[in-house]
């Protein structure tokens, strides 16, 4: 294949995660591009592209399938390529994919993809309804789903075929809580640390979940620019080039998946290692969506970061941490950063550019020339991976 | 729905299955307690969910075999807080991944145990819960 020419991500903006009583679905959009263009000094006409994602999807009965319409006409562009897109937590990604294939296209030089999220209370009727949305109606709905006990079924299945013990799954959270003690945009920043004595004792949600092996349901959004390499180059010198991106639809429904400890992430990885010319040795760290404590554990094995079923061990030897050989969600994962609802798929792809880019903060990695960032739609139905690098 | 003799409020009645076109046989099986999946016969294979064609050769000349209604765990999880306000009276209750004797999984509670006895690779046999004026297959340890 012939080489093609080279995209880079040059801006990113995300929102702290909380609730935001004041906003609906919509005003979150328009905050987020507003700190966007302010944050980058950007004008409504740098962006020539758009792409968006509905997001009131998690509230039930959205009503904005159209926002990106909404949102150009409010910016006051006429932009060239435009959509709404959902596939979701692998929203982003897949944004990320098809604006490097506009631009490398030649049909514009940037394209920004942006999502907001609302995430309702759990309390509330959220859970019924989120439930309702990631299972199947008919065979499996009736069966009292809930969007922990459909995750649930890959981890037992992990701890049945591997040994993997909970204590291991709570090394996962352990390690994403020390990330997010370093970033002061984490919503559990400033929090305690955790133990693995901490997450055993929280009160059980689905087995082999308890309360701290979920993610914090929150509310927020993020922006970033993708750019042609002139493009990119006007508006930041160390921009996240996409060095490699992959994408694989496996499933839809938890209980028609062909296995559960190999459920579609090794394929989008695969080719993303080959368009990137690079193998797992070649990379830095990795962002993965981690929307329970199971998840970062089984992509890090099919993503070949660590041996198959040596997932849980990964973790357990602290290599995921602050100083360790191979961090793992330098952001605090949504497990500690938060999990903003429809807009949760951006969390690590905006860390992987911000690491790539060195603006990190505290947390910022000594060594960041390339990083993986998974990310899924479902239950853990459809993968997008991207590997970005600090030069083309 | 509140009783008008004890003044005490009903739980509100379980999800009742939608049928669709392509699954009436497997719900008219069902109420009469007999687990009938679609069959293709090219692939000699039965599978769940019931669809138009068959999801490994997409031969859609489909018939409907019954099962034997003996399976195992394939995965599992015990809920302890139910989304689902006719589910709440329930927990802590199993809800699984079956995977039947024949091969097909699918997705269901594992009834009538102790929730902690539950284990990948229980063997377990299929029983019938009345759903309203239908009935859905169900599992239960195998006796």
């Amino acid at each position: 294949m012939a080489k093609l020419n080279p995209v880079a991500i040059a801006a990113v903006s995300e929102m702290k995660p909380g609730r935001y009583p004041e906003m609906d679905g919509y005003d979150l959009y328009i905050e987020v591009i507003r700190q966007f263009l302010a944050e980058w000094s950007l004008k409504p006409t740098d962006i020539q592209g758009l792409l968006a994602c509905p997001s009131g999807m998690a509230g039930g009965g959205s009503n904005d399938i159209f926002v990106h319409e909404q949102l150009y006409e409010e910016m006051g562009i006429k932009p060239l390529f435009a959509d709404t897109m959902n596939a979701g937590g692998s929203t982003y990604g897949l944004m990320v994919q098809r604006a490097v294939l506009a631009i490398q296209q030649g049909k514009v030089d940037s394209v920004l993809c942006v999502g907001a999220g609302k995430f309702p209370k759990v309390s509330t009727g959220g859970a019924e309804s989120m439930a309702r949305m990631v299972s199947h109606e008919i065979y499996e709905f009736p069966y009292g789903t809930f969007i922990p006990a459909l995750y649930a079924q890959v981890a037992t299945r992990h701890m049945h075929e591997y040994g993997t013990t909970v204590e291991q799954l709570a090394e996962v959270c352990v390690s994403s809580r020390e990330w997010a003690l370093l970033n002061p945009d984490a919503s559990m920043y400033g929090s305690e640390a955790l133990s693995v004595e901490k997450v055993r004792q929280s009160r059980p949600i689905a087995s082999p979940f308890n309360l701290y092996d979920c993610s914090i349901p929150l509310e927020g959004g993020a922006a970033f620019l993708v750019c042609s390499e002139a493009f990119a180059k006007r508006i930041n010198q160390q921009p996240a080039y996409v060095l490699g991106m992959g994408e694989f639809h496996n499933h839809r429904n938890i209980h028609q998946a062909a296995s559960l400890t190999d459920i579609g992430c090794s394929k989008s990885g695969q080719q993303a290692y080959a368009m990137a010319g690079l193998s797992p040795s070649d990379i830095d760290f990795a962002e993965i969506y981690d929307a329970f404590s199971i998840n970062p554990l089984v992509f890090m094995e099919e993503l070949g970061l660590c041996p198959q079923g040596k997932g849980g061990e990964f973790f357990q030897s602290g290599a995921a941490k602050p100083g360790g050989d191979f961090p793992v969600n330098t952001f605090g994962g949504l497990l500690s950063f938060g999990h903003t609802g429809d807009a949760s798929g951006m969390s690590m792809i905006v860390e992987g550019i911000r690491q790539i880019m060195g603006i990190a903060g505290e947390r910022q990695l000594d060594k960041a020339n390339a990083g993986i960032v998974h990310s899924y739609g479902g239950m853990m139905s459809e993968h997008s991976t991207l590997i970005l690098g600090r030069s083309a | 729905m509140n009783d008008l003799t004890t003044g005490e409020t009903a739980p509100p009645e379980k999800p009742q299955p939608r049928i669709t076109k392509c699954a009436a046989p497997y719900w008219q099986h069902a109420k009469d307690e007999k687990l009938v999946l679609p069959y293709c016969g090219e692939c000699e294979a039965s599978f769940y969910y019931p669809r138009l064609w068959c999801p490994t050769c997409f031969n859609q000349d489909i018939s409907w075999k019954q099962l034997s209604g003996k399976g195992k765990v394939y995965s599992y999880s015990v809920i302890y807080q139910s989304p689902l306000a006719s589910y709440q009276g329930d927990v802590p209750y199993v809800l699984a991944i079956i995977e039947l004797d024949e091969g097909p999984r699918m997705m269901a509670n594992v009834l009538n145990c102790d929730v902690d006895t539950v284990s990948v690779d229980m063997a377990v046999e299929v029983l019938f819960e009345a759903r309203g004026d239908m009935k859905i297959p169900q599992f239960q340890p195998a006796k």
